[in-house]
């Protein structure tokens, strides 16, 4: 299995939007397992109909993009992929230009607003559970970046909690059976939500 | 819960009425959406809103509220028509058919629809669904029970899934999901003012079985009585409590006021009629709060003397036994040590018992008194010596602490461990489980497997005939399987009292069920206005045509120590001064009166504010705009005045065009006053608004008494 080999791992999250009921267990368990400041959200459900027939949620965190637009534009580099596919930004190189926020298709990167004359702060976002550019577990990571549970061979938080299992992180292949295998069941032939954004071609 | 949340994922057709899964039970949704993908099982909501969980259903109905009885038996006519119904089990296994045959004449598909707002083809479409894809699952919670006939659209709802023959069978059965934490432990062990623990009542066998239990003289808890009338009358229910305090007493039940009110974990919010709990809350004398939070009682009424705040533990602070909806017993660890100043609730009970002078009593067990260091097990040990009515006996202390080390063993969709030395048990060791022998009862009145493996029939509860002279023994060949006997039999002598559990023991060697096998009462001669369910109008009836031929019951003297009324407080012309539909619900972040969450800044954050559901159309012909502040009024009852709160619009379409729809969680404002001031320094929590409970209704089930929330009529007024 691919997930015993670490440098060939590759790291996504599958988003069904036929499961989720929009019971925002994610964004308090992220927020929780953070410690995220009011009025920032790695992770937001967008309700869609509500009220109507067609009434669709979906959780959006960072997709951790295969071919990041954020790390392609970051005029500082402060944004780069891990080996396994997770999306980094450096807090400490961030300028907070916003650039970033512009070319994702998610909108993913957060900036805190209470920098004086209404300036943005550095972008935070969600880091799969994964930390930052530090020493995994280290009060600089905590500080800055929260929790590091993909270093503890762990699940990122919201997807551990997700009541209906709308939200399926994990390696590509894993992540992919789940999702091929629910498609089938369904026979709606639907590729999963924003896949051929994140992962083209994948 | 006859049945199991996880038993869900086996149901060919999953019908949830009165029930919003995603918002109040979000985690059991994982079962209906795999009942749903898997078994392709058609998914039908019937609620007046389409709420979160219609939205995942391939069939929505808008049901006026309170006509649940009505849409029912026009469904069951339709069953009947086409000779879906399961003979069989009517003729084995049911009593008085005939008289619900007597009363189905009365609701014809004209008259149903008419009555409750539903299409002739959406109820032949419901029948047809249920009927073509068995066995399958009706799901209800306070949608069904909130009514002024409550106990009547419980009663249906069984009577639906008897006709289907859906019950005894994984994946059907007649399944309410209970609305909090350790709610069906609550209501296991007695916390209601008309029985027991184990729902023996309160006769004098009752108070003999749990005297002994308790290992105390029965003429002991005697002389705590004023007398033995009083020993066995219902007291006042968590609906109508404060009516204890503001009615004269001659009116009363009993000969004097109360004087004192406790709330233990439980929010004055919920309880509808709330101006006048707020009168009551500043007649009494004394307001005592033991919470974890600062909750809406002490910051409702205007009074600064003798209100006391005790801080208990929350739950990660305690330990000890919970069973939760499906009768699954689990053992809990404490998290942390009680923090601050906190103390667990068995610490605080001993206290008031020692303090009120029968700590001695109190704390005496059949094997000499409690020791304060492992009270928690000592207790287990005693109701499940006691608790024999139900079954709850075989979950020892061992055994709950065992499962919970194994729990990765036990199967998804059966439950039942597959390895191990729980090998064999259901998760939960759900009762009845009849000895520490027995592997638990996951779904009930199955005849399809042995006692001793979960089997059983219907309690023979009402003994062997009725009062018309027709057996309530079950017919041929309905007896659970292995058993000697092949037919319905009586309840076993001495079954409820032998506090050894030998005669319980034997029976089930035997292949035998302790409590008998019988019929289900279709007919329950004892409930003397409805013996069978029957609609009756809510107590605000948006259809005052309506009331002459479907109208409520007669008033009632003394229930539960208050007079109630139904008749007289139905009154024609509320439609016309409040012609907007009231409901009230709940909202996923929040639970209860919501006094723990409400202080959690993360659950506030993603709902900030108190609001109403309006829908567009409603919302512009009053000239509001989403966000805009409106009041919302409702009929005066027994006040002098009509109730009025403030809230926010919320324009949406999930509610009906005529209908107001509020969350009941919100607390610390009233009548558009904001009570923050109130709070002791630094305990206000983040979120507070207007409680929907001011404007809810005057109306309680006949029966039980609960308050009918869900069925209300108000009016709008921009603010």
């Amino acid at each position: 299995m691919a997930s015993n080999q670490p440098s060939q791992a590759r790291m996504k999250f599958f988003i069904d939007t036929k499961r989720c009921i929009e019971c925002g267990g994610c964004e308090v368990a992220c927020k929780n397992e953070n410690h995220v400041p009011m009025g920032i959200s790695r992770i937001r459900v967008v309700t869609v109909n509500e009220g109507e027939r067609g009434e669709t949620n979906v959780p959006i965190p960072c997709m951790h993009c295969s071919k990041a637009p954020c790390v392609a534009v970051c005029p500082v580099d402060a944004l780069f992929t891990r080996h396994d596919g997770i999306v980094h930004v450096n807090k400490e190189t961030c300028i907070g230009c916003g650039y970033c926020l512009y070319a994702c298709p998610f909108g993913a990167p957060q900036f805190p607003t209470s920098a004086p004359f209404g300036a943005r702060g550095v972008m935070d976002k969600c880091t799969y559970c994964a930390g930052g550019p530090e020493e995994p577990h280290s009060q600089r990571e905590v500080q800055l970046y929260g929790s590091n549970r993909v270093a503890d061979g762990k699940l990122p938080m919201c997807a551990s909690v997700c009541a209906t299992k709308a939200l399926v992180a994990g390696d590509s292949p894993d992540v992919a059976e789940v999702a091929r295998k629910r498609i089938a069941l369904r026979g709606s032939g639907e590729a999963p939500w924003g896949w051929s954004t994140a992962y083209p071609g994948a | 819960m006859t049945n199991s949340m996880n038993d869900i994922r086996n149901a060919k057709s999953v019908v949830i009425w009165g029930e919003n899964i995603c918002t109040s039970h979000p985690i059991a949704m994982q079962h209906v959406l795999h009942a749903k993908e898997v078994n392709k099982a058609p998914v039908v909501v019937i609620d007046p809103r389409f709420s979160k969980t219609a939205a995942f259903s391939d069939k929505h109905v808008s049901v006026r509220q309170g006509t649940d009885v009505a849409l029912v038996y026009g469904v069951i006519n339709v069953i009947l028509a086409n000779g879906w119904e399961d003979k069989a089990m009517l003729r084995d296994r049911t009593y008085g058919f005939e008289l619900l045959q007597e009363e189905l004449k009365k609701y014809d598909l004209d008259t149903v629809s008419n009555v409750t707002g539903v299409s002739k083809e959406d109820i032949q479409q419901i029948a047809k669904t249920m009927a073509e894809n068995r066995p399958g699952t009706v799901i209800w919670a306070m949608g069904g029970t909130q009514h002024s006939n409550g106990t009547s659209v419980t009663r249906a709802f069984c009577v639906l899934q008897l006709v289907l023959g859906n019950m005894g069978k994984p994946g059907g059965g007649t399944n309410v999901f209970r609305g909090h934490d350790n709610v069906q432990g609550a209501t296991d062990l007695g916390v209601l003012s008309d029985t027991l623990p184990g729902y023996y009542g309160l006769g004098e066998g009752p108070w003999k079985h749990w005297s002994n239990v308790w290992g105390v003289d029965v003429d002991y808890i005697k002389s705590r009585f004023k007398s033995t009338d009083m020993m066995g009358k219902p007291g006042f229910t968590v609906a109508r409590w404060y009516e204890g305090i503001l009615m004269d007493a001659k009116e009363l039940g009993q000969d004097t006021n109360l004087h004192a009110t406790i709330f233990w974990g439980h929010s004055s919010n919920c309880n509808s009629q709330m101006d006048r709990v707020k009168k009551a809350l500043e007649k009494v004398d004394l307001i005592v709060d033991i919470d974890p939070f600062v909750s809406n009682t002490a910051v409702l009424p205007d009074r600064t003397d003798n209100v006391y705040l005790l801080p208990a533990c929350t739950v990660y602070e305690q330990y000890g036994s919970v069973t939760n909806s499906n009768r699954d017993n689990q053992w809990r660890d404490r998290v942390v040590d009680p923090v601050f100043e906190s103390r667990t609730d068995i610490d605080i009970i001993m206290d008031f018992a020692k303090h009120l002078g029968f700590g001695e009593q109190f704390m005496k067990n059949r094997n000499g008194p409690y020791s304060k260091d492992h009270v928690v097990e000592d207790l287990a040990r005693e109701w499940a010596m006691g608790m024999l009515t139900i079954g709850m006996n075989g979950q020892t202390v061992e055994r709950m602490k065992r499962q919970k080390e194994w729990a990765h063993v036990f199967d998804r969709d059966t439950k039942r461990a597959v390895s191990g030395p729980v090998k064999g048990e259901y998760w939960g060791l759900s009762w009845p489980c009849w000895t520490d022998k027995h592997p638990g009862s996951p779904i009930l009145y199955r005849v399809d497997v042995p006692v001793a493996e979960g089997g059983m029939g219907f309690r023979a509860r009402w003994g062997k005939e009725a009062p018309d002279g027709k057996t309530l023994l079950a017919g041929k060949g309905s007896a659970p399987k292995g058993s000697p006997i092949k037919e319905g039999y009586a309840e076993i002598d001495n079954w409820k009292t032998d506090i050894t559990g030998k005669t319980a023991e034997e029976a089930i060697a035997k292949g035998i069920a302790p409590y008998g096998n019988g019929r289900a009462r279709i007919n329950a001669w004892n409930l003397k206005d409805d013996p069978v369910p029957k609609h009756r109008e809510p107590i605000h009836s948006p259809r005052p045509d309506l009331i002459a031929a479907w109208p409520t019951y007669d008033d009632v003297k003394d229930h539960f120590r208050v007079p109630t009324l139904f008749k007289s407080m139905q009154k024609p012309e509320y439609a016309k001064d409040f012609p907007v539909l009231l409901n009230t619900g709940r909202q996923v972040e929040f639970e209860g009166g919501g006094s723990a969450d409400r202080n959690c800044w993360w659950l506030v954050e993603l709902q900030p504010e108190m609001y109403a559901e309006i829908h567009p159309g409603l919302a512009s012909d009053h000239g509001i705009k989403h966000g805009d502040w409106m009041w919302v009024e409702s009929p005066q009852d027994l006040d002098d005045k009509p109730s009025r709160m403030k809230v926010k619009a919320k324009v949406t379409k999930r509610v009906p065009p005529n209908m107001i729809y509020l969350p009941f969680h919100w607390g610390g404002s009233f009548e558009g006053k904001s009570l923050a001031g109130k709070f002791p320094e630094g305990h206000v929590p983040y979120g507070i608004g207007e409680s929907a409970n001011v404007v809810t209704n005057y109306g309680y089930d006949r029966i039980t008494q609960m308050q009918e929330t869900k069925g209300g009529l108000c009016r709008i007024i921009k603010a």
